[in-house]
């Protein structure tokens, strides 16, 4: 209920890039300076100033020599979100009521923890040090306005709406099953792919860190059980049996 | 007043204060962290602030812990047969009335304490500067944060115990913490083979 979702679909994508720079004008980002690789990707990689960024894939193959893929590469709004499991500063990222995980850069201490709980290798540090990455226009969505990148799109390939709506329609259009719509608690942002996710830079399956989730789930709990078990055995302790006292002088 | 015996220098006494304070701040620290305690960052003045005080106790924790071991590791590494008896009967603390074996400079216990601090200390230190000083390094940074976590969780049952038993649970053993000196003859019932090597002028 309430959950948002971006649908992507790269079967609809021309490469036009138009995302990525709405993206950029809304939340006002500078350019970066880049090389060229020899590919029409550019930037390579998301940056502290690029939230959202089109990945090209040549795909060549015996049938068809100029197969491309483009696809939208971004923070995928994990429900299950290890970026924000991991992550010490209160308030530094939160959960809009539309599934959003969104972030506050003046909480944020800097440490650069939310990287190694992130399955998708997402977050970015400005040059403060602080988080960066897509919030999915929180700010247009909280005044019921869609994210810039899916207003942008010419052709439908990125699409905003209800997370379950997302689902049904795209299963009406023939997807069994999206990417992320099974993994950590289904994703924020949902891809219709015809081939294996692998094809288009993304994990088969996604998970947080096992040692993070172990962390959460063994470690936190005992580290207040273990010392309030200390505290309650010292106090009965000191009840039952009292003090090593000496008795009598010698 | 009756005769003394000096058991730590002032220097033993002072950089012992130093690890308790950066052990206890950290740890409180360490807490607001582990679940995001907006109460505890409050008193450290914010989450940014906390994380800078944390870091730089580190320093502090590191090096007093490093200086401990003239302290204590010398005496913490001897052991022989009273130190299994001593294990044998808890130390005593299970009775009213202990009857435990003849203990040296640091009783058993505290000898498997400190190791166990010096061990655990090195690990949440090392970790800790990992942390602090390789950021974004994911695979560095998910082995470190794992052992902080577990050194942490250690810790937090090691030392509430060694508090209570240094403090009310011995009576007679804070003032160790504040001049240094105890009881000649509470010196050699607790810790007799100590006693015995001083006497005996090596
Ligand atoms: C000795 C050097 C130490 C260093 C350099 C260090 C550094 C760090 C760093 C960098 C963090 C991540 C959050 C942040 O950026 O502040 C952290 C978290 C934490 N530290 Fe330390 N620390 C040290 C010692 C300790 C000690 C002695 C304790 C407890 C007795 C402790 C308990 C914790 C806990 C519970 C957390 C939060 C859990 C987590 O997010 O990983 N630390 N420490
Ligand atoms: S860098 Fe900021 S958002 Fe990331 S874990 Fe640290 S405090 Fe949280
Ligand atoms: S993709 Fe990474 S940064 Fe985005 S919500 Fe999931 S864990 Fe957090």
């Amino acid at each position: 209920m309430g959950r948002k979702a971006l649908l992507i679909s790269p079967e609809l994508c021309i490469g036009c890039r138009a995302c990525q720079v709405a993206c950029k004008s809304w939340q006002q980002l500078p350019a970066d300076k880049t090389k060229n690789t020899g590919s029409y990707e550019n930037p390579g990689d998301l940056t502290p100033n690029l939230y959202n960024k089109i990945r090209f894939v040549e795909v060549p193959s015996q049938e068809n020599p100029v197969r491309w893929l483009f696809v939208s590469q971004r923070c995928m709004h994990c429900d299950d979100a290890g970026c924000m499991k991991i992550c010490p500063a209160p308030g530094a990222l939160y959960k809009t009521k539309e599934g959003i995980v969104a972030f506050n850069k003046d909480k944020c201490i800097g440490c650069k923890l939310c990287v190694a709980g992130c399955p998708f290798d997402v977050p970015r540090y400005d040059e403060k040090g602080k988080i960066s990455k897509c919030n999915l226009c929180e700010d247009r969505v909280a005044e019921n306005m869609i994210p810039a990148c899916a207003k942008t799109c010419p052709t439908g390939s990125i699409k905003y709406g209800d997370w379950d709506e997302m689902v049904a329609s795209s299963k009406k259009a023939g997807y069994e099953k999206l990417y992320g719509q099974m993994d950590l608690g289904g994703l924020g942002v949902l891809y219709a792919f015809k081939d294996t996710p692998k094809l288009y830079g993304l994990n088969e399956r996604p998970q947080i860190p096992e040692s993070i989730v172990f962390w959460h789930n063994v470690l936190k709990p005992l580290a207040y059980i273990g010392l309030g078990g200390v505290v309650a055995a010292s106090a009965l302790h000191y009840l039952l049996i009292g003090p090593h006292k000496e008795e009598e002088e010698v | 007043m009756a005769e003394m015996v000096r058991k730590a220098s002032a220097f033993e006494i002072f950089n012992h204060w130093v690890l308790a304070i950066s052990c206890l701040l950290l740890a409180l620290s360490g807490y607001g962290f582990l679940f995001k305690l907006e109460g505890i960052t409050a008193l450290f003045g914010g989450a940014n602030a906390m994380k800078d005080i944390h870091n730089y106790l580190g320093i502090v924790f590191t090096l007093s812990l490093f200086l401990s071991i003239f302290n204590w590791l010398k005496d913490a590494l001897s052991f022989d047969s009273d130190d299994i008896k001593w294990i044998a009967c808890a130390g005593g603390y299970l009775s009213k009335h202990p009857k435990v074996p003849p203990m040296g400079k640091l009783n058993t216990g505290q000898k498997l304490y400190y190791l166990a601090l010096l061990a655990f200390g090195i690990a949440i230190a090392i970790s800790g500067f990992v942390i602090w000083l390789m950021p974004g390094q994911r695979n560095y940074i998910i082995l470190s944060h794992l052992v902080h976590n577990i050194s942490f969780v250690v810790l937090m049952i090691a030392v509430p115990v060694h508090i209570y038993l240094a403090t009310i649970a011995n009576p007679g053993t804070f003032r160790i913490m504040v001049y240094g000196t105890v009881p000649y003859k509470w010196a050699a019932k607790r810790h007799p083979k100590w006693i015995q090597e001083l006497s005996h002028g090596k």
